[in-house]
């Protein structure tokens, strides 16, 4: 793959397809994403911040690829955002059109348009610099608007399009795990919950009408077991009316990685979860260990899909589990996870979703020994694995991950002293696996559910 | 009577607020209208009345997240704002009769001129900062800078008298002829009030919109 941006590559030759001309296509897409009713969804935050920034740099200082990077200027906030800026400017602006010198306005090549294709990449979204910009311009939206219009031209990366979204829709899953395939797999997770705990939990799936359905990362079961089995002792301790549920029944897998690049996969996606969740006429949606999920479901949902169509309450399972141990309806023993535990900040699950406490509580109910992470909370620092970062490998991508978010990260876990990671998001736990083998950390993560699950008292 | 006079102080003055109030409205309609987008808020935010007001009024006030986040740009910043906010105040309690408002000029005039010169600089020899400006960006502070430099220069900032000029305008007799020097501090002034609306310089009015409507969210 040649270079058109850095040392890296997110997007295939196949997909970027640099040779070809895009420059006038891609000017049409913007067009309408700047028509208030093409693109009502993020119209206000997209057109507000390309119009508002005052360039003071604030945003920089808080940017994690900025910063370990050792401030290299093309992994500037406003560099990022300035690309598309100076398109907007230069064809959608009188002042660019009669000035561009003045304010910066520039033509669009077709190298500019890879080095941006690339360059929207190199963020996760966290939107960090956006909690803390003066004018509270968001960086953040101008990504992923500008992945937006990308996909619009077909330019989105294989694992949160084809291998994503377009698998999702096909198998019910992005990990393309048939029915049969997924039954055999959980009755797999029962053995092996009989064989470390001397019990068997049953994991219903498809049950209609059941008061909770389960909807994990699809990617959890292979990946991160632990995280599912834990979840089904909680379920299982707390007596509750519950149910997973298989391809059989329609998607089952709570991704959307439309919420990273595309409002029109979002939407098919999060209609596939309603249906999914209507056809089975569960009470309450529960959203497993995975943030961008948590901020599909449970806000960017609301003005997208009418209440009287979504006759169902959406919680994370992090907030039962907070529920159920200050209830007393799960009883847990700290002194059964002795050693120190920490805790990161999912972007979606924190800044995006507000969910500070209840984590909090349930580790501090759970794990004998908490410890903060600093900095935390609305100024964490992002893993690196979000937005899809976590399952984009190609272009030496993993090196690019490693060194910039992965860098940053590895030196807060280290400072905490702790020996676990406690995570309650996917993307988060891809990125934390990578972590710690790469810089060899001492230290292993666990999913906020599997400890629940590892502390109960029966 | 010159027609510099003529135009500057009898018929800009008009053009001048009519822009500036018919832009900004146009604007802030133009936001409002706006679709209302997905939720996008970030947590955590104020919720009450009461509590954004405070956020709002601290951060107009102090420039709170360029104190916190970006500290080496937030004294100059700070001086320019106060030395813009002074300006305002000095030309509504000037209107009201208060004589001291003359001391408010010339300190306002005072801190916008060291405050944009001092963020010229900045924007020049910070490597960070000189490689995200655009030509517009030092436009803007030079036009400050200039603004403050001709209404001090010109002694219009510390003229009481002065009022009666500003007093006449609102009964359409414009009493005129004004001194030489005040003609090119007002004519600034009034390119000012024009440019704003159209430009990031209206970002006072924007940041009810991205804080508002977008930061703060509203969860129904």
């Amino acid at each position: 793959m040649r270079k058109v941006f850095d040392d890296y590559r997110v997007l295939s030759d196949e997909t970027l397809r640099p040779d070809e001309p895009r420059v006038e296509k891609f000017l049409q897409a913007m067009k309408k994403s700047l028509q208030q009713k093409d693109n009502w969804t993020f119209w206000l935050p997209y057109t507000l911040s390309l119009d508002t920034c005052m360039k003071c740099g604030t945003c920089a200082e808080v940017c994690p690829v900025y910063i370990a990077s050792g401030r290299k200027e093309i992994y500037h906030p406003v560099y990022r955002s300035d690309m598309l800026r100076k398109i907007y400017k230069r064809y959608f602006t009188l002042p660019g059109r009669l000035f561009p010198w003045l304010v910066g306005a520039e033509d669009l090549t077709e190298d500019k348009l890879n080095a941006m294709a690339e360059n929207i990449y190199r963020c996760t979204i966290c939107r960090r610099c956006a909690y803390v910009c003066p004018v509270a311009i968001d960086n953040g939206v101008i990504a992923r608007e500008a992945r937006k219009l990308f996909d619009a031209i077909d330019i989105a990366p294989d694992e949160i399009k084809k291998n994503g979204t377009q698998k999702q829709i096909q198998f019910g899953n992005a990990t393309g795990t048939p029915a049969k395939a997924f039954f055999d797999m959980v009755e797999f997770l029962e053995d092996e919950i009989e064989e470390t705990r001397g019990y068997r939990v049953k994991m219903p799936i498809d049950k209609a009408g059941a008061e909770y359905l389960l909807m994990h990362n699809a990617g959890d079961y292979l990946a991160f077991a632990e995280t599912v089995m834990g979840a089904a002792e909680v379920m299982n301790a707390a007596g509750v009316d519950w149910t997973l549920n298989s391809p059989e029944t329609g998607v089952n897998d709570v991704v959307n990685y439309g919420v990273f690049f595309s409002d029109v996969e979002f939407a098919k996606i999060i209609k596939a979860h309603v249906e999914t969740a209507k056809k089975l006429g569960i009470k309450v949606f529960v959203v497993g260990e995975c943030g961008h999920a948590f901020e599909a479901l449970k806000y960017l949902i609301l003005r997208f899909i009418p209440p009287e169509d979504r006759p169902f309450e959406v919680k994370s399972i992090l907030e039962l589990e907070d529920e159920w141990i200050r209830e007393g309806r799960i009883k847990v023993d700290p002194t059964k996870n002795p050693e120190p535990v920490t805790y990161h900040d999912s972007c979606k699950l924190g800044r995006l979703g507000g969910m500070y406490e209840e984590p909090r509580r349930i580790l501090k109910a759970c794990c004998a020994d908490f410890r903060e992470m600093t900095p935390n909370r609305e100024m964490s620092i992002c893993c690196g694995g979000g937005s899809g970062f976590a399952i984009m490998e190609k272009g030496d991508f993993y090196k690019f991950r490693m060194e910039t978010y992965g860098k940053l990260k590895a030196e807060q876990v280290k400072a905490t002293g702790a020996s676990v990671v406690a995570l309650a998001c996917s993307n988060c736990k891809g990125q934390f696996r990578e972590i710690i083998n790469h810089y060899k950390l001492p230290v292993r993560f666990a999913g906020i559910s599997e400890l629940v699950a590892n502390a109960l008292v029966r | 009577m010159n027609f510099g006079q003529y135009f500057i102080g009898g018929i800009m003055p008009y053009v001048a607020v009519v822009f500036l109030i018919f832009g900004l409205v146009y604007k802030i309609i133009y936001w409002f209208r706006a679709p209302m987008h997905l939720h996008w808020e970030m947590f955590p935010y104020p919720h009450t009345l009461m509590e954004q007001l405070n956020e709002l009024v601290t951060e107009v006030l102090t420039l709170r997240s360029l104190y916190t986040y970006n500290r080496k740009l937030w004294f100059p910043s700070w001086v320019m704002h106060w030395g813009i906010y002074l300006v305002v105040f000095w030309l509504v309690l000037l209107l009201l009769g208060a004589p001291f408002a003359v001391y408010l000029g010339q300190a306002g005039g005072a801190l916008a001129l060291a405050g944009s010169l001092l963020l010229i600089l900045f924007r020049l020899f910070d490597a960070g900062l000189r490689k995200i400006s655009a030509p517009v960006e030092y436009f803007n502070l030079l036009f400050v800078f200039l603004l403050a430099l001709s209404g001090l220069a010109g002694g219009v900032l510390s003229d009481f008298g002065i009022r009666n000029y500003f007093l006449s305008l609102f009964t359409f007799q414009p009493q005129l002829p004004l001194p030489g020097s005040y003609l090119t501090p007002l004519l600034l002034f009034e390119l000012f009030l024009i440019y704003i609306p159209f430009t990031r310089m209206a970002h006072f009015a924007a940041k009810f919109f991205t804080y508002h409507k977008v930061k703060w969210g509203e969860l129904e």
